[in-house]
């Protein structure tokens, strides 16, 4: 379930440390029992459809980063990208869909 | 399982069975039931203490005197140390909880024994391993002994080592048990499968185990 | 005709020579099927189910099986060993992981939905064993 019971788990990677100018690669992956809006109860009704809409990723306060997800999107979706490492500080992750889902992560970046 | 599937398994940033892994944490030192303890109160860090008890199971529950799989194991603690209501089969919980206890024995070679209190349920697994079952009258055997390799509908067989479970299986788009995959090959032949946690699959599940010792580990395994 | 004649002579001759079993020499409907509607259900991966283990002349279907003879081998038997290795394969060749497509007894726990059904009508079976003759 995704209800407002159970925090949404989100794991992400990035390196601790990197050298200015450096290209990074960024992964993230987030848990989230999917429903497509496509499958039907056996009575035949539409289960309405309960996905990742949105996600985007701020370095500094600036975003870098942002997807649009459609359905056809896996349940706890990968999204793997790239920046480049401009100055410390912190990464923001988001995620949102929908029935009101939301998580979000911060990262720290050293840059030398 | 193609070299994909592969890189994405042996990577904890893209194995979507992390998240399961991460709740499973949490859940091992979560306080639950009226002893109001935690599998941790008993058992410590699972990172030590649980290596290599994934690889021993299924096993056999002498006080039962029968065959029981790990997710069995963890709801008798449930029920006996924690005096808590079992997980249900396939629950979040319970799949999380044997993922991460699984995870503790990553790498390590499946060891399973037979002797001659677990000769019986050996047995009994490899009997139904064997039987042609459903309307489509098939053996497990006929394809994963005598087929595996070729291609049944474009899809290669495997030899049906079950290294991973609980899997994060991609057309489940989650994670699921050994018995949930069993559940799928007998109503793909049309047979009509036994209830979650029946000594039948339990058996059978043992008999996968042992046909598959010496092999490592992979839990959680990724699969297509 | 003369065909017809000819394969008929060798099915008697392997009829005499064979246990009986090998072949069902008339159509269990009584008439010949069609072969039009036979090839469909091979096709059907739901119904006929053909294609999961066998690879056939269908250029237009992916992902066709490996497991079991390339259908073009039909052209080996009579239009009576063909129904005989549908109806029920094992009569045949005692060997075969072949499913009976027309059989009901001695399965072993069919689930609900399908017990006491065989997996296609005599009806199907006979458009099928019309459409495999054609592969000669």
């Amino acid at each position: 379930m995704n209800g407002p019971g159970r925090k949404a788990r989100v794991v992400v990677h990035l390196p601790q440390q990197a050298r200015r100018g450096e290209i990074i690669e960024i992964r993230t992956l987030a848990g989230h029992d999917m429903e497509t809006g496509f499958r039907r109860t056996q009575f035949g009704e539409l289960i309405p459809r309960d996905i990742i809409t949105r996600f985007a990723c701020s370095y500094n306060g600036v975003e870098v980063f942002r997807a649009e997800l459609h359905p056809a999107i896996a349940a706890n979706p990968l999204i793997t990208f790239s920046t480049v490492a401009s100055e410390s500080g912190t990464l923001e992750f988001r995620w949102s869909g929908d029935n009101g889902y939301a998580a979000t992560h911060s990262a720290q970046i050293s840059v030398v | 399982m193609g070299r994909e599937t592969r890189a994405m398994q042996d990577d904890d940033a893209t194995n979507p069975a992390v998240l399961w892994l991460l709740d499973g944490e949490a859940l091992w030192s979560r306080k639950a039931g009226e002893a109001a303890k935690a599998c941790a109160d008993c058992h410590g860090d699972a990172r030590s203490s649980m290596k290599g008890a994934a690889a021993r199971y299924p096993g056999f529950y002498s006080a039962k005197e029968k065959i029981i799989n790990l997710d069995q194991r963890v709801n008798l603690c449930r029920i006996e140390r924690q005096q808590a209501p079992a997980f249900a089969y396939e629950s979040r919980e319970l799949l999380a909880l044997s993922a991460y206890i699984g995870r503790q024995s990553r790498g390590m070679p499946i060891d399973i024994k037979a002797d001659e209190t677990t000769k019986p349920f050996l047995d009994a697994g490899r009997a139904a391993f064997n039987r042609r079952q459903g309307q489509l009258n098939l053996a497990c055997s006929q394809c994963h002994d005598d087929n595996w390799g070729k291609s049944l509908a474009g899809n290669p067989i495997p030899q049906a080592h079950p290294t991973g479970y609980p899997i994060y299986r991609l057309e489940w788009q989650g994670l699921g048990s050994l018995q949930r995959r069993l559940r799928n090959c007998f109503i793909g032949v049309r047979a009509e499968p036994y209830a979650y946690g029946a000594p039948e699959f339990v058996n059978l599940e043992f008999y996968l185990m042992w046909r598959a010792r010496g092999m490592k580990l992979e839990t959680p395994a990724v699969r297509p | 005709m003369l065909r017809f004649f000819t394969l008929n002579i060798l099915f008697f001759i392997a009829c005499s020579v064979s246990a009986g079993d090998d072949a069902i020499p008339a159509p269990l409907t009584g008439a010949r099927g069609d072969p039009g509607r036979g090839r469909a259900l091979v096709a059907n991966r739901q119904v006929g189910l053909c294609l999961l283990c066998h690879s056939g002349p269908f250029p237009e279907e992916r992902f066709q099986g490996n497991l079991a003879p390339d259908l073009r081998n039909a052209a080996l038997l009579t239009e009576g060993q063909v129904r005989q290795r549908i109806v029920d394969p094992g009569k045949a060749n005692p060997g075969s992981m072949m499913p009976a497509y027309f059989r009901t007894e001695g399965l072993t726990r069919v689930a609900p939905a399908f017990k006491g059904k065989t997996v296609l009508t005599a009806e199907q079976i006979e458009d099928i064993v019309a459409y495999l003759v054609t592969l000669k």
